[in-house]
């Protein structure tokens, strides 16, 4: 068991929050979609578990490579 | 009694014993030590972590009884005292069948002094390569290495009878398939012989670098863990060196047996001609469903990718490096193809320092073994800013636009969506594939429509018209206007993508699929 720190990989703004702590995902499972470039993009789980926490919301301005997300796996 | 006497004498007792007899008890003992390895306790130790030995790591590899074993009584020249400790000198060399081709292989001992390299076994290495190329077999290195052995090569003398005396020892001249395994500590000729080869995998708890966190520490004060020096992440993710990572062994011996079953056994030759396997093509009348109708909304491109190419032969190369493109071989109508694309899921497709690197390495790898190149394109461009060009983002597209204009083997392009700039030509756009089709769906220009406004036009989105000078653009940006100067080949209907390249591919491979090769010599890495 350990917690992996998922990481959006682009700059952007939040515009919807896919998973709440307590889910479980799969990978490749959307966590969040940002919107970057005029593009709505995903972040997705790397790993399968199961979601501990959710540290951005809705409109929070992300930047590349901040943790958004932590799954235990 | 004098000492000719008693020769006489042991010799008339050893002729009591048949001679078939003699030979085999010599034979049969100095083959028990070869096949020892480094003694019962280090191979125990090994197989109760779950790790293969040497010869165990052959079996799993090579087709049941078909391994041809050379230098197996090589032990090292170095001294009486090595020469009883090192069976096979730690590297055990041969021929095998896999999946019915020879190939030749190299499998480390590292209970043998750490699979050192030393005068011996580099002899042993540089015969196998050179068979490999003069008879045309793939090579297979199973990698686990400590470095160059010690003491042999200390003093100046050493070093002068021992490393470097083989000015072909890392030349890489591509005229067979290279792959090689990270299954251990890979420091020296295993890292060496990594880098130079087409596919490499490692498992996951293995190291590559240049030398030990040990070494490290005593030369520099540094304390590294060797996991963070060179783990599955810091190659699979970070660096880009390592194609693939796997969970055992025998999951990094079956990921190189794939990667062979798509090449060639030499450049000579036409990559094998597989089943087509029972399913392919059935979803391509849903094909369409996986490109979100919304232009602002992203999809995984290699969905698109399984639904053409044979059922179940997709198998990425670099997938957690570089994303943002996707890199495969595969099999259409049961011939190998290589597949480049765009990932819009990763960044919208953007692409990056890493991709121009991962696609340049693959253009490499096909254009040596005679893999026709089929791209699929859906990109806003390149990536741009301050970070970008540190990274060296224009020397990058450049190094990829060189691969790209000398490979020899067929390029069909399929535009997906988006392709704009510079990007459309290092996708294959113009002249720079053999054939270049479209989807209904595409756009292609100089820039994004809302960008061009900007900097072409001067409007921003408060000005009025705005939205009617992104009509005007959106509809110049159509397909239809490329095919109608004749700059894509056609327009194809998305859900005839496997039949159009299948008859595509077929009509390209008739006067023959040996390339030139132009990318043989190519840096084996970036």
């Amino acid at each position: 068991m350990s917690v992996h720190e998922v990481v959006s990989e682009i700059a952007g703004t939040v515009w919807e929050v896919r998973v709440n702590p307590g889910d479980q995902v799969e990978s490749g499972d959307e966590l969040l979609i940002l919107e970057s470039m005029k593009m709505e993009i995903p972040v997705l789980a790397e790993d399968a578990g199961v979601v501990e926490a959710v540290l951005v919301e809705k409109g929070s301005s992300v930047a590349e490579g901040q943790v958004v997300v932590s799954v235990r796996t | 009694m004098s000492s000719n006497a008693r020769a006489m004498k042991i010799s008339s007792e050893a002729a009591q014993i048949p001679y078939q007899e003699r030979l085999d008890a010599e034979f049969n003992s100095r083959e028990e030590k070869a096949l020892a390895m480094g003694g019962s306790v280090k191979l125990r130790a090994r197989a109760e972590q779950g790790i293969l030995d040497a010869r165990s790591r052959v079996e799993v590899l090579v087709d049941k009884g078909s391994f041809v074993e050379l230098g197996k009584f090589a032990i090292s020249s170095f001294s009486a005292e090595a020469a009883a400790k090192t069976p096979a000198d730690g590297k055990i060399t041969g021929y095998g069948k896999v999946n019915g081709r020879w190939c030749a292989v190299v499998s480390n001992d590292f209970t043998v002094m750490g699979a050192s390299s030393s005068l011996t076994n580099v002899k042993k290495i540089a015969h196998m390569k050179r068979q490999a190329s003069g008879r045309g077999m793939p090579m297979v290195f199973l990698g686990e290495s400590s470095g160059a052995r010690l003491p042999d090569n200390m003093g100046a003398r050493g070093m002068g009878l021992g490393l470097g005396n083989d000015p072909t020892q890392y030349q890489r001249k591509r005229d067979t398939p290279w792959a090689a395994a990270v299954l251990g500590q890979c420091y020296g000729s295993s890292f060496l012989y990594t880098c130079c080869a087409d596919f490499s995998v490692i498992r996951k708890g293995a190291v590559m670098a240049v030398s030990s966190p040990r070494l490290i520490e005593m030369a520099t004060n540094e304390k590294v863990d060797p996991q963070e020096l060179g783990g599955w992440k810091v190659h699979v993710e970070g660096t880009g060196l390592i194609d693939k990572v796997v969970d055992s062994d025998e999951e990094a011996i079956e990921a190189i047996k794939m990667f062979l079953g798509y090449l060639p056994a030499s450049n000579l030759e036409a990559p094998p001609v597989h089943p087509v396997s029972p399913g392919s093509g059935d979803e391509m009348g849903n094909i369409l469903a996986i490109l979100p109708e919304e232009r602002t909304r992203v999809y995984d491109m290699r969905k698109i990718i399984k639904t053409i190419v044979d059922k179940g032969s997709f198998f990425e190369l670099k997938e957690r490096f570089g994303k943002v493109a996707v890199t495969a071989l595969a099999r259409i109508d049961g011939h190998t193809v290589g597949i480049y694309a765009n990932n819009p899921i990763y960044k919208g497709g953007v692409l990056d320092v890493d991709a121009c690197d991962k696609i340049q390495s693959f253009l490499v790898l096909c254009d040596s073994f005679n893999i026709p190149i089929v791209s699929l394109v859906d990109t806003p461009g390149f990536v741009i800013g301050a970070e970008a060009e540190r990274r060296k983002a224009t020397g990058k597209i450049v190094n990829f636009m060189n691969a790209l204009q000398l490979v020899t083997v067929p390029k069909i392009s399929v535009i997906i969506r988006k392709s704009y700039g510079q990007a459309f030509l290092n996708m294959g756009g113009g002249r720079n594939s053999d054939e270049v089709v479209a989807w209904p769906t595409a756009e292609v220009s100089f820039m994004t429509p809302r960008f061009a406004a900007n900097i072409a036009y001067g409007m921003t989105p408060e000005d009025d018209g705005f939205e009617e000078a992104l009509a005007t653009m959106d509809k110049d940006n159509s397909v239809w206007e490329m095919a109608a100067v004749f700059a894509v080949q056609n327009v194809i209907r998305p859900q005839e993508t496997r039949d159009y390249l299948i008859r595509a591919l077929d009509a390209h491979r008739a006067g023959g699929v040996i390339g030139n090769h132009e990318l043989r010599n190519w840096p084996t890495s970036y």
